[in-house]
């Protein structure tokens, strides 16, 4: 390509190469640093079009008009020189490659173009930031990466949602999640009919494969995919055989996972004195026969039993990876193939993944006008995950337990898992079943296979003129196997319970782009691209089940080994199509005035034929100030670049077929009917997201890179799933409607600098910072606040009118009244309630004199000016070398947010004999005590747990979220071994976070992939801290 | 040159072909709805989809239960239903907002329904279109009656039941329409439109269904003239307007809307293979796969187990002290089994819904024994003395469950109309006991609920009177939010 330009630039210069009369000739030869000569180089008289190129010697001759004063010399990968002409007619030059990465190459959609040429805002992180890193999908190890993508792990479970969040939410309801494409192939980000847990099926590629990922984050870098980028694009760039460079690379390492955090629950010798405490305060203990806590095997005997579910439950998982690459070729072929296997055992028993997976890539050139190649992968995916599922499940990891009564054991006297009282079989009210059992017991197996390939030709027309026909498939399954034991845990309600259920996902395109590029003159750099692309994405899915399993030791599913059998298949959420005509124009005036414009049309299958058409176009100018006269006075600028964007992406992350209302077969127990399954809205149209951004790239000594965005980026026609009266008769009082707006507005920076760099010893420093707003800037036509509709349930987070997303809407707690221990409220006016169990009732009084007073309701609700994202955000990463020691430091922050802790409210009931966090020991005693805490009262249980910004706590934190030494062996002794690089490393993953918050990790977040109740702790497993030690060995 | 534009051409017809490809697609396995209402079957099929409203969390099991869990024949063991057995609910809970979303989901489908077969009655019979139209006055009806008994106070709680009831929903929206958002009619105006609703579905409703596989099993479960009849019945008794609620009961027992009788055994019209004799008038159906699932499906709840099993019956309802009509060898004390798990050993529970395995028990919603009650107690009100009518239908269902308790006799009131009612009330209680009436039938008649017992089942709560504003559930506050307060939520719950 490069060469390409090179020689069509030349053949420019030559035809345009004026005679002029007075003339003479200079020659010259131009070599690189080590003496070596340069061809191709271009040598032009400043402010003509006389010019010509160095031979393969390095060489040139060139007859220059008298008047000449300055040669400008030029060379891909090298800095430009301008040289003041005397009267000597020989002019020598050494030129210096360029240093900095601002000569890099970047992928914009379906285009390649320099670094230098670029006019929109473009993060790259590099494939090496995230290899061998023991995470469960290449996702998670791009926290902190890129300064304005979020990345946030809700859980430690396997399969959680990874939620990014490029530049904070970019709609309401419908998804934020960036686009992923990968080598040009479109990738399934999800599936809809699962079984209790998630899946994440980033989590199928191999991490180690990638060369880099750019994140789009401009409307000018997005605006390219049109519909799909309004959330931001990451673009995977897969690695690829160099030529003349046979390389194979071995990496392994090897470690353990362990929990990240613990939260305290009472042992058993408190855990008793507390619920007596409970039941005696409220004059219960005498009378609640059942309610023996400290003598459950009724043998008159206090029992000595203390089990810590946690430390039953957990142990070190091993975690294992090891990656075969080989690449290379010759100049007419390369390729890259790899072999990777990964095993990923979690710190909870029975649960872990493993993936096997290979990749085979490879170009070739047929002849000079032709070039083909393929770029695959093929990966199969184990994993077990949390048979009892997650969240407020009984059996559920970690409520079950953090619940579990602490004095019943784990096993009987029989040997057997003890399922006696206080364990399956329950103390009135409430009972866990034997935790340790259900995990062993019960499994969610998955079995997932994954093809994702491409295959493009590529044909040189004429000089300058480019066709790429590319088409892409990406085929996914997955089966999942869930069984609930019938004895012990969730299964005995359904006396044996088993689900399987097979996701198919299959999205192919087919692109087709006219690339055209044209130097004119030395001035005007033209880069024009035109193209098509046609993508259609189909799923499906299986479901059976059989419940009331007969015999045990049978579980296939069939009609005679379960009470009931049934099933179930359709689509698996997606079904559409999409066409796709877009144009790109790059055109660059002497280097220093760029400017770019994209335009695309996208035809959705999905929208109603009124408005199925949306149209994206977006345009951008950069400033290369570096290169202006007045700037060569400072010569420690090395770069320096003022660029602005603006453009209008859409949001097709929208479900399936919204417009239309349709109905669904539907049934009446035996009777079939025909129900509304859609409400439908045929007006309904293209979410559009208008973005603003202006920023600065700067270069300075060679060493400190720089980066700054200002961005203003407003979603109008959010399409929202608007609430409506239930009176409407809309299925789950729902319709989607083109109501809404949303405005994110922030800033980025990113700074990288080489801090030291001596010979023996370097400090490289790289920090990215963001700082985002979010704010809602309508809703529905009336302004209502909309609640997730995810979670219906969970109504603690509201979109509302000028606000921040995703608010806390919460009634206020206003502490224990340290006179009687009393829970005190604030109503919606600011007065101060205190509340008491009376009988069977409630009495509220007011605190301030202790009148009869209304009780504290829902209406007492509170916008609280706290939203669960976090307002400043980012990554500072250190690497240092000594000598052949390297060490390496990644820290991961956020700050100026909130989560609502509900997994801690749920420890501090005091109306239930589940077992408590610690904190309940500072519970209230006696008039004065100030504490947090109520008075423990058997029956106060619904305003010991009730929604109120008790449970709200700041999220802040500071994560070291990667810590690496490494040794590389000598040249001379790894040369021995005729190897070219034997490093040895120790890793420690997520090892510390710095935080106030108390629940279970402040990136905890239990509805999943969503936008407006994003932050509620509600009881998923805690994070993975990983422990590895690793060797990276290549020939 | 050439070669450029041939293959440009090649990829302009193959794309074309492609960009066809891509967008004409069909939602696969939906209907489009302007196809919904296009042959008689799918007419049909779309009518029918109202009963499925009324099934799906409300008539299927939640609603039966709540009414009984208020009353004092049961108690809530262990509170898994809240403070909703403690009238103690705040106006944010889940279980009266699912009530509240079920009903208008039904009306909704009906106010659908009747919309598409209205535009496209040409496709249809002129018989068969007001057939289906009375149908979904019928759903309509029913989904009203149960959301204005539980939203609203009794119908004579206010002198000309003013009080507000709930909003009456008539038209179709298919779309955001502001007009849905309509203020609460009074208990009255809603009453009328029940009348209204049922009385005209009376006319066109057919006697049987006929014509598919299984026409009982269509006859017990669709509106007929039996069951709109027998359901006015019902209305005009919480109205107190007994004329009428004996008129239409009368019709019933006389055979009018075709032959109805109480089964040999007390239990012959429960658990499975007894859904449609000819005891059974109306009752909301479920299958292995199409029930209210394991939080609300009535065996998981009134069966015994440790899982739910957590409606148990009353040491109240159980004691001839506090029940003196419930013999003790009345054979309805056969239908009561002790708990047979760990947990729920110590309990009582019915063998109405016995069916935990598979869930597919059928909601009893109006069985002739309640149409003869009804009968007894609008002709002993409106008659005088001891009304020798209403005492044989008393009788009618009494005799089929005694052992050694002598039939009544007219002298076991001393001529006192006061007493007869009272018996007939009792007997109501006892043979429509679990079916979702308790709560109600005092309520209607002024009653305290006394003798109710708290989550343990040895505790008392205090006695909850006639009146109270918590006996009625809250207007979701979500709804009352999203009607910018058009909806006023009931007193207590603001």
């Amino acid at each position: 390509m490069r060469k390409f330009l090179m020689s069509l630039w030349c053949s420019l210069l030559l035809l345009s190469g004026e005679v002029m009369a007075q003339t003479r000739t200079l020659t010259g030869k131009i070599t690189d640093s080590k003496g070596n000569p340069v061809s191709n180089v271009s040598v032009i008289v400043k402010g003509t079009r006389v010019g010509t190129v160095t031979d393969t010697d390095g060489g040139y001759s060139l007859n220059v008009p008298v008047s000449a004063k300055t040669l400008v010399i030029s060379s891909v990968n090298m800095e430009t020189v301008e040289l003041k002409i005397g009267q000597a007619g020989d002019y020598n030059l050494t030129l210096k490659p360029v240093e900095t990465n601002m000569e890099e190459v970047v992928v914009v959609g379906y285009n390649t173009i320099a670094k230098r040429s670029l006019t929109g805002s473009v993060s790259k992180v590099k494939g090496e930031e995230l290899a061998n890193k023991p995470v469960y999908s290449f996702d998670q190890a791009l926290t902190g990466k890129a300064a304005g993508v979020l990345v946030n792990t809700s859980s430690g479970l396997v399969g959680d949602d990874v939620i990014i969040r490029i530049r904070g939410a970019a709609s309401i309801s419908s998804g934020s999640t960036p686009l992923i494409v990968m080598d040009g192939v479109p990738l399934n980000q999800g599936y809809s009919n699962i079984i209790n847990d998630k899946i994440n099926p980033l989590a199928e590629l191999n991490p180690n494969d990638i060369e880099n990922i750019e994140v789009l984050k401009d409307a000018s870098a997005t605006a390219i995919y049109g519909s799909r980028g309004s959330a931001g694009v990451l673009l995977i760039t897969t690695k690829k055989g160099k030529a003349g460079h046979n390389a194979l690379t071995y990496d392994a390492y090897a470690g353990f996972n362990e929990e990240a955090n613990r939260m305290k629950v009472l042992n058993a010798e408190d855990y008793n004195k507390t619920i007596n405490t409970l039941k005696w305060n409220a004059g219960q203990l005498r009378t609640d026969t059942s309610a023996k806590y400290n003598d459950l095997d009724n043998d008159g005997k206090i029992d000595i039993v203390n089990t810590d579910w946690q430390n039953e439950l957990f142990h070190k998982g091993l975690v294992q990876n090891h990656n075969l690459a080989v690449s290379g070729g010759n100049q007419s072929t390369t390729y890259f193939a790899s072999f990777n296997y990964n095993d990923n055992q979690s710190y909870i028993e029975t649960i872990y993944q493993k993936r096997g997976s290979a990749r085979l890539n490879l170009t070739t050139k047929l002849n000079d006008w032709l070039q083909v190649g393929v770029n695959t992968q093929y990966s199969r995916t184990l994993s077990n995950n949390l048979g009892s599922g997650t969240g407020t499940f009984f059996a559920g990891i970690p409520f079950g337990l953090l619940t579990a009564f602490p004095n019943i054991p784990v096993y009987g006297p029989d040997g057997k898992y003890y399922t006696g009282v206080g364990g399956n079989s329950g103390i009135v009210g409430y009972s866990i079943p034997n935790i340790e059992a259900t995990t062993h017991l019960n499994y969610q197996k998955r079995d997932a296979r994954r093809f994702i390939g491409s295959a493009f030709g590529e044909v040189q027309f004429i000089k300058g003129l480019k066709f790429k026909s590319q088409v892409n498939v990406d085929y996914s399954t997955g089966t999942i196997d869930n069984f609930w034991n019938r004895d012990i845990g969730d299964g005995v309600t359904t006396k044996g319970l088993r689900q399987t259920a097979e996701n198919e996902r299959n999205i192919w395109s087919w692109f087709n782009t006219l690339n055209y590029v044209k130097q004119i003159g030395a001035d005007h750099e033209l880069n024009l691209l035109a193209g098509s692309e046609y993508t259609r994405r189909t799923s499906s899915y299986m479901y059976t089940y059989g419940q009331g399993l007969n015999d045990p030791d049978l579980i296939l599913i069939n009609a005679s080994n379960y009470a009931i059998t049934g099933s179930d298949n359709g689509i698996d959420g997606i079904d559409d199509g999409l066409a796709s005509y877009f144009g790109t124009v790059n055109y660059g005036f002497r280097k220093k005035y760029l400017a770019t414009f994209n335009f695309r049309t996208d035809a959705d299958s999905r929208f109603g034929n009124k408005n199925r058409w949306g149209y994206f176009p977006s345009g951008s100018i950069a400033w290369q100030i570096a290169q202006e006269d007045f700037m060569r006075p400072y010569t420690f600028v090395n770069e320096l670049k003022l660029r602005s964007s603006y453009g209008v992406t859409g949001n097709s992350d929208i479900g399936y077929f919204p417009a239309t209302s349709t109905f669904a077969p539907g049934s009446y127990a035996d009777i079939p009917v025909l129900t509304v399954n859609n409400f439908g809205n045929k007006d309904l149209r293209w979410e559009r997201h208008l973005q603003f951004d202006i920023g600065i790239d700067a270069v300075l000594w060679n060493r400190v890179n720089f980066s700054l965005d200002y961005y203003n980026r407003k979603t109008i026609d959010l399409i929202l799933n608007n609430q409506v009266l239930a009176t409407v008769g809309a299925p789950n009082n729902i319709i989607t409607e083109n109501v809404g707006k949303l405005r994110s507005r922030g800033v980025e920076l990113t700074v990288g600098a080489q801090v030291v760099r001596k010979k023996n010893f370097t400090w490289t420093v790289n920090f990215n910072g963001a700082w985002n707003n979010t704010k809602v800037l309508a809703t529905n036509f009336l302004g209502d606040d909309l609640y997730d509709s995810k979670d219906v349930n969970s109504q603690y987070s509201i979109a509302r009118p000028g606000q921040p997303l995703g608010l806390f809407y919460l009634i206020r707690w206003a502490g224990v009244n340290p006179a009687n221990g009393l829970a005190t409220f604030l109503d919606v006016n600011g007065n101060q309630k205190q509340v008491e169990r009376v009988g069977n009732g409630y009495v509220w009084t007011n605190v301030s004199d202790g009148s009869v007073t209304t009780a504290i309701a829902a209406t007492d609700r509170v916008a609280q000016d706290k939203s669960p994202y976090p307002k400043y955000y980012g990554g500072f990463m250190q690497t240092f070398n000594y000598s052949s020691f390297d060490a390496s430091i990644d820290l991961q922050y956020a700050f100026g947010f909130y989560i609502y802790n509900q997994t801690k409210a749920m420890l501090m009931d005091n109306g239930r004999s589940r077992n408590k966090s610690e904190d309940i020991l500072d519970a209230w005693t006696k008039a004065g005590d100030n504490t947090d805490v109520p008075r423990l009262f058997w029956g106060e249980s619904y305003w010991s747990t009730t929604g109120s910004t008790r449970w709200l706590e700041k999220g802040d934190f500071v994560r070291i979220r990667n810590v690496q030494i490494g040794y590389s062996l000598p040249k001379i002794a790894v040369g021995r071994i005729k190897a070219s690089r034997l490093r040895l490393y120790v890793q420690a993953s997520n090892l510390y976070t710095f935080t106030g918050y108390s629940g279970i990790d402040p990136e905890a977040n239990s509805i999943g992939n969503t936008n407006i109740g994003l932050g509620l702790d509600k009881q998923r497993p805690y994070l993975t801290r990983t422990f590895t030690a690793g060797i990276n060995f290549g020939l | 040159m050439r070669h450029i534009l041939y293959s440009l051409l090649v990829i302009a017809v193959a794309g074309s072909s492609c960009h066809k490809q891509v967008l004409d697609i069909e939602a696969e396995n939906l209907l489009r709805s302007d196809l919904a209402f296009t042959t008689p079957e799918k007419i049909e099929a779309a009518t029918l989809a109202a009963y499925d409203g009324l099934q799906k969390d409300f008539l299927a099991g939640p609603a039966l239960i709540y009414v009984d869990i208020m009353g004092n024949d049961v108690f809530d063991r262990g509170g898994a239903f809240g403070e909703m057995s403690r009238f103690n609910m705040l106006a944010n809970y889940v279980l009266p907002a699912t009530v509240w979303s079920a009903g208008f989901d039904a009306i909704g489908r009906a106010n659908r329904a009747f919309a598409g077969i209205t535009a496209n009655s040409s496709k249809l019979t002129a018989a068969k279109a007001s057939a289906l139209l009375a149908e979904c006055k019928f759903v309509r009806a029913v989904a009203n009656f149960y959301l204005v008994n539980f939203f609203g106070q009794p119908y004579n709680f206010t002198a000309d039941a003013s009080h507000p009831g709930i909003p009456l929903i008539t038209e179709d929206y298919t779309y955001n329409d502001p007009t849905a958002n309509k203020p609460r009619s009074t208990v009255g105006e809603v009453y009328a439109a029940i009348i209204k609703d049922l009385t005209e579905a009376l006319t066109d409703l057919p006697l049987t269904y006929t014509g598919y596989t299984n026409n009982v099993y269509h006859t017990k479960t669709r509106g007929t003239k039996a069951a709109a009849a027998a359901f006015l019945s019902r209305v005009y008794l919480y109205k107190g307007d007994y004329a009428n609620a004996k008129k239409y009961a009368k019709d019933v027992i006389d055979k009018t809307y075709g032959t109805f009788a109480l089964n040999a055994t007390v239990g012959g019209a429960f658990n499975k293979g007894n859904y449609t004799t000819a005891e059974t008038i109306w009752s909301i159906p479920n299958n292995a796969t199409d029930n209210p699932n394991t939080n609300a499906a009535l065996p998981m709840r009134y069966s015994p187990s440790d899982v739910r099993g957590d409606v148990v019956l009353s040491p109240t309802f159980l004691s001839l002290a506090t029940n003196p009509k419930f013999a003790a060898d009345d054979k309805r004390r056969g239908m009561i089994i002790n708990g047979n798990t760990a947990a729920s050993a110590p309990f009582k529970f019915t063998t109405k819904y016995t069916d935990v395995a598979t869930r597919a028990d059928w909601a009893p919603i109006i069985r002739y024994a309640e149409v003869l009650l009804t009968y007894a107690e609008a002709q002993a009100r409106t008659g005088t003395g001891v009304d020798a009518d209403a005492l044989a239908r008393l009788n009618e269902v009494r005799d089929r469950a005694k052992v050694s308790m002598p039939s009544y006799t007219a002298a076991d009131f001393s001529n006192d109309k006061d007493k007869l009612i009272e018996a007939i009330l009792e007997e109501r209680r006892i043979e429509l006991a679990f079916e979702g009436h308790r709560f109600w039938d005092m309520m209607r008649v002024k009653a305290t609920v006394t003798g109710k017992y708290d989550y343990n089942g040895t505790s008392l709560l205090t006695p909850q009177p006639f009146g109270a504003n918590k006996n009625i559930f809250p207007i979701p506050q979500i709804e009352v939010d999203k009607s910018k307060n058009v909806l006023v939520q009931n007193p207590g719950y603001e």
